[in-house]
């Protein structure tokens, strides 16, 4: 079917999603506390707000120790010189091929997270879509933005 | 006005209508939210309201008019350059041998001054727009000229005033077609959305009149069920005499002249519409049969179009409001010669027809059963989920997928059952996922991505054989030149030939 080899994404990526996700995932402990707020703590009312503590709790050990190794295991990219094929999905597993011909650029981007582990996202745009390589080694990142950016000027030319 | 004798070369204002036609197109873009405003205001009693819409309607003239002010544009050296923007100035320059296409256009308020609309689009995958929204007729020529590329500069872009090289073909659209178009129009729902928000308005007014007591008094069988029947079908075939209207309005005088390199869409009574589409920006094709259209054997025709958005920013462009389902093919051969429209595909494998039951009627039996306990409605109400059922069965059959050398054909249904038509160098991304269900079923989903506007559009089928997906990856993948077999395998009678619309049997 395809002799390019897919790569995985560095085990670092890991790390990153799921200190990401312990942060951006408290927010959701903000909806039992509002509730607690408007409708108060008695009878009935604390039932449901421990009940709703309790399930935001498990789903949030759930984003942190379980998902992120997921997420990386299902990981893979592989690029050549006609086409970028990722895959990726715990659950719902999508496979995406873009000719690169289609490749309108292609940039990498560093938030704080991503630089403290040296890792960087590579962004690819069509005129139709946009997809993201998540948590590529900051070196690697690089190097597949101008490996793509190269197949896709000489895709250009034989379309 | 000294301002009208202005060399084109130097930075001129555009009419002062322009700053009407802003001060519209802004009221015209934030149409919800106003409704949304006066229906709150309504129903305030303490609100001044009429203060609140003078101010409102003052404080748009005011934005338009400092639109107008602040945009200027000059033509210096085969380059459009228009400044813009109250605070922030913009500027957008245009030069001439980028320029594809120069639309000159005039709705209502233009004609009512003599004046013009000028929509210029420049080639290539990142291609920009510029409007001029109100300007003489002359002056619009003269930017046309000055901007077209040398080869285009003694042709004329409007038919009004010099006749320019014969065209190659025109489609109109025959009245009796109109009218069955208008009568089957799916604006239905946008309709009834305008016509619920109004009535909602109107509603305390009504309630307290007394032809509104006369009414409740006078109609036979008092339950309130027949009396909201009867209000829903008053709604309905309002809301169906709307849609009808706006239908026949916008696609009267339809014109499709199809050129040498472009094609040239106008339509429209009032407001007359115009859109120029070159060929090399068509990225695909599809046929949509809507619900009450399909059983009389009619379709209509849409392209997707890249680089040129409508106000909605899609580049979906209707090549042709209405045309009897025999005669699309005849049709896209003489409009679109270069795509390939008949080959034999696949149609669903029967085990995904319970997962398209089960998701069209799940939901609809739920409610409907939540309904009917809680508020002891009558049995008939479960005609509902059997309809839903329908639906379902109805998509189940719509859907299929084709694929030959280097294109790809999708049919599915949403309410309407369409057909897309897309050549696989025009494929921005080809995704196919499966859920675990799927994965479970050996099923997947495929959908196909292309460009349109400045956005993009997809096409997708669901629940088709895992097989067939990677059928799919390998005809996108398949390196020029090279002949790997790709056609299915022809094992079962899943094989159909799509689109079909020849024979009778669909």
């Amino acid at each position: 079917m395809k002799n390019t080899p897919f790569h995985k994404l560095p085990p670092r990526a890991i790390r990153v999603w799921q200190l990401g996700s312990s942060i951006g995932n408290l927010f959701f402990f903000g909806i039992p506390a509002v509730y607690a707020a408007v409708f108060g703590m008695e009878s009935f009312h604390f039932w449901i707000v421990v009940t709703s503590s309790v399930i935001i709790a498990l789903i949030w050990v759930f984003s942190v120790a379980v998902l992120p190794y997921l997420s990386w295991k299902n990981w893979r990219y592989a690029v050549d010189a006609k086409e970028i094929d990722l895959k990726r999905g715990v659950l719902i597993k999508n496979r995406t091929l873009i000719p690169l011909s289609r490749v309108q650029h292609v940039d990498t981007r560093q938030g704080p997270l991503l630089r403290w582990y040296n890792l960087a996202s590579v962004t690819i745009s069509t005129a139709a879509t946009t997809h993201e390589i998540p948590a590529l080694d900051e070196v690697i990142a690089d190097r597949v933005r101008d490996q793509i950016s190269k197949y896709a000027r000489l895709a250009e030319e034989d379309v | 006005m000294h301002v009208w004798l202005k060399k084109m070369f130097e930075f001129q204002r555009q009419h002062p209508v322009a700053a009407v036609s802003r001060a519209l197109s802004l009221i015209r873009g934030n149409l919800i939210t106003i409704i949304v405003f006066l229906v709150v205001g309504a129903r305030s009693e303490s609100f001044p309201f009429l203060w609140w819409i003078g101010g409102g309607f003052a404080f748009l003239l005011i934005v338009g008019v400092a639109n107008w002010w602040r945009f200027l544009f000059k033509v210096e050296n085969g380059e459009l350059h228009i400044k813009s923007g109250v605070f922030v100035r913009k500027n957008l320059y245009l030069s001439k041998d980028r320029v594809q296409v120069i639309d000159i256009t005039s709705g209502v308020l233009q004609r009512m001054f003599g004046l013009v609309r000028v929509d210029i689009q420049t080639a290539g995958s990142t291609s920009r727009e510029a409007a001029i929204d109100a300007i003489t007729i002359q002056k619009a020529q003269e930017i046309n000229r000055l901007l077209r590329a040398d080869e285009y500069a003694d042709e004329s872009e409007d038919q009004q005033f010099k006749p320019e090289e014969k065209p190659h073909k025109e489609f109109k659209l025959p009245a009796k077609e109109l009218l069955i178009a208008a009568s089957t129009s799916g604006s239905f729902g946008i309709a009834l959305s305008i016509l619920a928000t109004v009535f909602s308005q109107i509603e305390p007014l009504i309630s307290e009149s007394e032809l509104f007591e006369y009414l409740f008094e006078t109609l036979p069988s008092q339950t309130d069920f027949i009396f909201f029947l009867t209000v829903i079908v008053i709604f309905v075939v309002f809301a169906w005499l709307l849609s009808f209207f706006s239908t026949l309005f916008s696609y009267g005088n339809f014109n499709l002249t199809v050129k040498e390199n472009e094609m040239v869409i106008t339509r429209g009574v009032f407001e007359k519409k115009r859109v120029t589409v070159p060929y090399n920006r068509i990225q695909a094709i599809h046929v949509a049969e809507g619900m009450i259209r399909q059983p009389l054997g009619y379709a209509s025709v849409h392209l997707e179009s890249a680089g040129y958005g409508d106000e909605a920013g899609t580049g979906s462009i209707v090549l042709f409001p209405l045309v009897k389902k025999s005669e699309v093919l005849s049709l896209l051969d003489e409009v679109v010669p270069s795509y390939q429209k008949e080959m034999s595909g696949l149609a669903l494998p029967k085990r995904s027809l319970r997962r398209y039951l089960f998701r069209s009627t799940f939901l609809v039996t739920a409610a409907t059963a939540v309904l009917y306990f809680w508020l002891e409605l009558n049995n008939w109400i479960w005609i509902i989920p059997l309809l839903a059922l329908f639906w379902g069965w109805l998509k189940y059959r719509a859907a299929a997928v084709a694929w030959a050398k280097g294109a790809f054909i999708f049919r599915s249904r949403t309410l309407s059952k369409s057909t897309a038509f897309i050549n696989r160098n025009r494929v921005q991304n080809l995704t196919i996922s499966q859920s675990p269900f799927q994965r479970w079923r050996k099923l997947c989903t495929a959908e196909i991505y292309v460009a349109s506007g400045d956005r993009g559009k997809s096409f997708s089928v669901r629940d088709i054989e895992a097989e067939t997906g990677i059928w799919l990856l390998n005809e996108m993948q398949r390196r020029k030149g090279s002949e790997t077999k790709s056609e299915p395998l022809e094992k079962d009678d899943r094989i159909i030939e799509l689109p079909g619309w020849n024979q009778a049997a669909n």
